[in-house]
């Protein structure tokens, strides 16, 4: 159930803080007691730890505003798509209208029903009542239930076979946000095209020996092609948000490392503004950064626009799962046995169509003249 | 303790040999002077990997510019920019 997370209080005569920083973004999963943010009065400023470990799933302020001591900041939720409760009483007044929020005897057994607490639910009276939960209900939409089983999802039952439960690790609760989003969010579908590899394996070869690389720019080339790409068709770098189109103003690409067992999207943050010497320079030190496990913020987050291959293990067709809040990941696949090689996209049909992304991996097969 | 030339060499000859066994190549014949893009052992991820882990063994982070074949395109390449440098 999602709960809040409430501004705190960081002395007693400031009723409202300003919010100097907020470091977390809708659907990042933060851990208990990680700093998400500070505020801030004329006297002092005091970091926000979160008291559980969850997805954030919406924040109510941004850094610069000042905020009521006891509003919510943010939601949690065990999983990324909660839904948030559209009223949240303030941690310091709880309960509404002057009065208190103890439930009665039937509203605490319909809240223990529902899994609900009392302090998500405004009060019409001096008490909680049944009435209370079934008009908050109304307002979020769902079904009235004063009977039978909860309206939560029903939790997963263990396998009737022995075994043990193990934690994810961030990277790998990253990847489980990741799929849940492409899932749940996008209107995910993939298509490809095959196409002579060698003009851009001679292109890469050419480019590599007049500037000594010791990498091969093979794919850091075509990646920066998607790039130059996003530039003239902004519709690949956008997202849809409240059924619209949302363009981003940077292309920040983000690109798949494999880092022993661990899966990386590293991201060039601004390639927008780079030229190709540029952008494989920074794309290689992302690379090396997630190779040593020590990839900073900015590079593993805020992808626009992504791009992975699985040619290095001869997979000759790879179905991307779209990064969270993009719309284009342009998948390289290895050679088939006839020479030809594969480019595949998985794409958000809510913003693309096939002809446009067609259209794309028929650019990104061409090496620049 | 002063690094010796051909400790580093042997040292970076055996990660080779072991990023390349990975891929299923056989790399024992790789000689201290050959270009190792250019033999075929190791793709650029493996190559990659071996950066890092020369960056991490000696301690020696690397500026992105310092990764050309000048200096890390072969075994004695690696070694001789390393002390180069350390002595530096």
């Amino acid at each position: 159930m999602a709960s809040p997370l409430h501004i705190p209080r960081v002395n007693n005569n400031d009723d409202s803080v300003r919010i100097v920083d907020l470091g977390v973004s809708e659907g990042d999963f933060v851990t208990r007691g990680q700093i998400v943010g500070a505020v801030e009065t004329d006297k002092a400023v005091l970091d926000v730890p979160v008291e559980r470990d969850g997805y954030v799933l919406k924040i109510l302020h941004r850094a610069g505003e000042t905020a009521s001591v006891g509003s919510v900041l943010l939601w949690l939720g065990e999983i990324a798509t909660e839904r948030v409760p559209e009223q949240a009483p303030a941690a310091t007044a709880r309960g509404t209208a002057g009065g208190t929020d103890r439930p009665t005897a039937k509203a605490q057994a319909m809240l223990r029903e529902l899994g609900l607490g009392a302090n998500v639910i405004p009060a019409a009276g001096a008490r909680l009542t049944v009435a209370d939960i079934e008009a908050w209900l109304a307002t979020q939409r769902q079904p009235v239930k004063t009977a039978g089983p909860s309206p939560r999802p029903t939790p997963e039952q263990a396998p009737s076979v022995p075994g043990e439960y193990r934690d994810l690790s961030a990277e790998e609760r990253g990847m489980l946000f990741t799929v849940l989003w492409h899932r749940d969010r996008a209107a995910a579908a993939y298509l490809e095209i095959e196409y002579d590899p060698q003009p851009w394996n001679d292109y890469a070869a050419r480019y590599a020996q007049q500037n000594k690389l010791l990498l091969s720019p093979l794919l850091p080339l075509i990646a920066f092609r998607l790039v130059e790409l996003a530039k003239t068709t902004p519709r690949i770098n956008a997202t849809a948000i409240n059924d619209r189109r949302y363009e981003y103003h940077a292309v920040n690409l983000g690109f798949t490392v494999q880092a022993g067992q661990t899966l990386y999207l590293a991201v060039v943050q601004g390639a927008q503004e780079m030229n190709a010497a540029r952008f494989i320079d920074a794309l290689g030190e992302v690379q090396r950064h997630a190779m040593a496990h020590k990839l900073r913020s900015a590079e593993s987050s805020g992808a626009t626009l992504a791009f992975s291959s699985m040619a290095r293990w001869n997979v000759s067709r790879h179905i991307s799962i779209l990064a969270p809040a993009t719309s284009l990941i342009v998948s390289h696949s290895a050679s088939r046995g006839s020479g030809d090689a594969v480019l595949g996209a998985t794409y958000d049909h809510r913003l693309l169509s096939g002809f446009d992304v067609v259209q794309v991996l028929q650019a990104l097969t061409q090496p620049p003249a | 303790m002063p690094l010796d030339r051909e400790a580093v060499k042997s040292a970076i000859r055996s990660k080779v040999i072991d990023l390349a066994k990975a891929l299923n190549i056989d790399a024992s014949g790789l000689g201290d002077a050959d270009i190792i893009p250019a033999t075929g052992y190791l793709d650029s991820t493996a190559i990659l990997e071996l950066v890092v882990w020369y960056e991490q063994t000696y301690d020696f982070p690397l500026k992105q510019e310092e990764i050309n074949i000048d200096n890390l395109g072969s075994i004695n390449a690696m070694a001789d920019f390393l002390l180069s440098r350390k002595r530096g």
